[in-house]
């Protein structure tokens, strides 16, 4: 695997922040199902809606075990840079990304924070192109604030052939 | 403020007429003895939309205007709800005359201006428009974007198109017609050719279908039937004789549908604007600017290869005006040119762009990243088959069969892919060339790629290639991926991306 890394990274909590939310989320998904496996018996549903739901518990414990390991690995590929010209970004476990933007080509840019997030004093920044749109997540607020406005200020400029 | 042509009433209502025929035949012909409740219903809300359509057609003529100010257009549209737009000159981004045969009737045409905006009442279409005020609206838009243009002095890449082409220099302020050249025009051979490759004739399949369910109540019963099939299938003359006038009547109705939408054929330009007009019974025109030109295809489908043919396609950044309809091949410059034709019209339209460049093939490593990547369609369909069994055509172990042939089909597909992807970049210019048993070309410069992303699987990574995409102004976003190639080339690819703020103007200081 070559290694082309960019200049920065998310913020260090980062990993710690999406196994949490992680785990609530699949925990969530586990009680909903054990609720459904309660109707099913209490309903007597056919038999094929038994292998469906073993299929998705399968799924759910399969996708927990993965979230145990997925964010410090994503946290790791995760890399960004950007300068007057380009924002750049690289990320993927499975499959990975390198993406190269024009700033005079993104047309919106955006910080979402939730409560977790804020918990642990960080931000994501969407950036949205004409058909494509892309988010950083996990910034130190600071940085990702920061991040916004100069993507804002150089997103103003238009190339002439528009 | 302007109304439209008084005869746009009466296009709508042959339209109305055009486009409910079907369904009129269907409630009160064929269905005409049935009491099922959907006819018997359908046949009040269907007299009771028409007359609404009809109502309406009449009110909009009335309520719907046009004006244009300030290098603008503004529109009002809608009767109930009412939307008013202003759409300026510089939006337009192709001209679109369409003169179908209800125009020719009275001497009219129909005319749209796409635009780039997205969404309703964004659109400038004149369904009916006098020819001369449909010249008059189309010199209004493009002398508008003339001038604009010679306002924004030293345009690199105008003057050199206009040196390649060695056209005159235009004073400002002085708009002055460009002399116009013709490139290509559709000859008979082509278009015989043509007619073969599209498989068109066998349009007669269906039609014939239609006919003989048609005929059926008029033909004497099934048995009967029956006895007439005795004796044509009896008779080795009766047959040859059926088959060869139905192969004749299907070739000559593919040859005759052919002329009718390509004859007349005729690319022409002048140094801003590309202009096609094609047709036969309905005409239509179109018109581009060459700087909105944002990239180039080229598809060969298998039977064009064949025949050596090529269809070429420019991808521009322009949306469909709602009114404009059955325009989806309008991009299309010609869709038979004999390859060699298609690069000699694409250099002579659009100099800057180039197609000498010397093309890369992949890596022998990347076949096997093809062969080695897992196919989630042959797998899921082999699940299925395995799971069912089912047997087609009365035959009982079919099944297994279909999931070898599907198996080899996947595999062709991947070693042609393999053999037919090729990539080049030179100056700002990629091109590249991929596909099975249909091929294509991509081609695009540096500047009009809105954004470039390269990416490689746990697979691609271990063989040392990656996946190029390129993302394109177009609606929607075209995105065009190459596979499997060295990794090294998209890096270098990076780097070429990277340097394309040589080529750009910036403007919003």
């Amino acid at each position: 695997m070559v290694d082309h890394k960019l200049e920065r990274t998310l913020s260090p909590v980062y990993p710690k922040m999406k196994m949490i939310s992680d785990t609530l989320a699949n925990s969530i998904a586990i009680i909903i199902l054990a609720g459904v496996f309660w109707l099913y018996y209490y309903f007597a549903w056919p038999t094929w809606a038994f292998w469906v739901l073993i299929a998705l518990l399968a799924f759910t414990v399969a996708g927990t075990l993965w979230s145990f390991v997925e964010p410090e690995l994503l946290y790791r590929s995760w890399s960004y840079q950007w300068n007057d010209e380009y924002l750049q970004l690289s990320y993927g476990v499975l499959k990975k990304e390198w993406v190269t933007l024009p700033m005079t080509k993104i047309q919106s840019v955006s910080t979402v924070q939730g409560p977790l997030m804020k918990r642990y004093n960080t931000r994501s920044v969407k950036v949205e192109t004409m058909g494509s749109s892309y988010t950083i997540p996990g910034l130190n607020e600071g940085t990702a604030l920061s991040l916004r406005e100069v993507i804002a200020e150089y997103a103003k400029l238009k190339e002439v052939d528009e | 403020m302007m109304r439209y042509h008084p005869l746009t009433i009466l296009f709508h209502i042959y339209n109305l007429v055009k486009n409910s025929a079907f369904i009129a035949i269907l409630l009160f012909v064929v269905n005409r003895e049935s009491d099922l409740w959907l006819f018997e219903y359908g046949r009040y809300a269907f007299l009771a939309i028409i007359l609404w359509r009809f109502i309406y057609i009449i009110l909009s003529w009335f309520f719907e205007q046009y004006h244009w100010k300030n290098q603008a257009f503004h529109m009002r549209k809608g009767i109930f709800v009412k939307t008013s737009s202003t759409i300026p000159f510089s939006r337009v981004q192709n001209v679109t005359k369409k003169t179908t045969v209800f125009h020719k009737l009275f001497g009219l045409t129909s005319l749209s201006l796409d635009t780039t905006m997205e969404g309703e009442g964004e659109s400038i279409y004149f369904a009916v428009v006098s020819k001369q005020h449909a010249d008059f609206l189309v010199d209004l838009v493009q002398e508008a974007a003339k001038e604009k243009k010679t306002t924004q002095e030293e345009d690199i890449r105008q003057s050199e198109i206009d040196s390649v082409q060695g056209a005159v220099e235009h004073e400002e302020g002085h708009p002055q017609k460009n002399e116009c050249v013709i490139h290509f025009t559709a000859d008979k051979k082509d278009l015989i050719k043509a007619s073969f490759t599209s498989l068109s004739f066998l349009a007669i399949i269906p039609i014939s279908f239609v006919v003989y369910d048609y005929l059926q109540s008029f033909l004497p019963g099934e048995d009967e039937m029956e006895g007439v099939f005795q004796t044509v299938v009896g008779s080795v003359w009766l047959i040859v004789t059926i088959v060869a006038s139905a192969l004749v009547i299907a070739v000559g109705f593919g040859v005759i549908r052919t002329f009718i939408r390509y004859g007349n054929f005729r690319i022409s330009s002048d140094n801003r604007h590309i202009y096609i007009d094609k047709g036969v019974l309905d005409e239509s025109y179109f018109a581009i600017e060459k700087r909105k030109v944002q990239g180039l295809e080229i598809t060969q489908s298998l039977m064009k290869r064949i025949f050596g043919l090529a269809e070429v396609k420019i991808i521009s950044s322009t949306s469909r005006p709602e009114g404009g309809n059955e325009q989806a091949d309008i991009n299309s410059l010609y869709p038979f040119l004999p390859v060699k034709e298609a690069y000699r019209l694409i250099e002579e339209i659009l100099p800057e762009y180039r197609s000498d460049a010397e093309l890369n093939k992949l890596p022998t490593i990347s076949l096997w990243v093809k062969l080695l990547e897992p196919s989630w369609l042959w797998i899921v369909s082999t699940i299925a088959l395995v799971y069912f069994k089912p047997d087609f055509f009365q035959i009982q172990q079919i099944w297994w069969i279909v999931i070898i042939v599907l198996f080899c089909l996947v595999v062709l597909q991947r070693v042609l892919d393999y053999k037919h992807t090729k990539y080049a970049v030179i100056d700002d210019q990629v091109q590249w060339w991929n596909g099975g048993l249909s091929t294509k070309m991509f081609m695009t410069k540096r500047k009009n790629m809105i954004g470039m992303t390269y990416s490689q699987t746990k697979l691609q990574g271990y063989f040392g290639v990656a996946s190029l995409t390129a993302m394109n102004r177009s609606t929607p976003v075209r995105v065009e991926v190459i596979n499997d190639i060295p990794f090294s080339f998209a890096l270098q690819m990076e780097t070429w991306y990277l340097n394309r703020s040589k080529e750009i103007e910036i403007t919003g200081k």
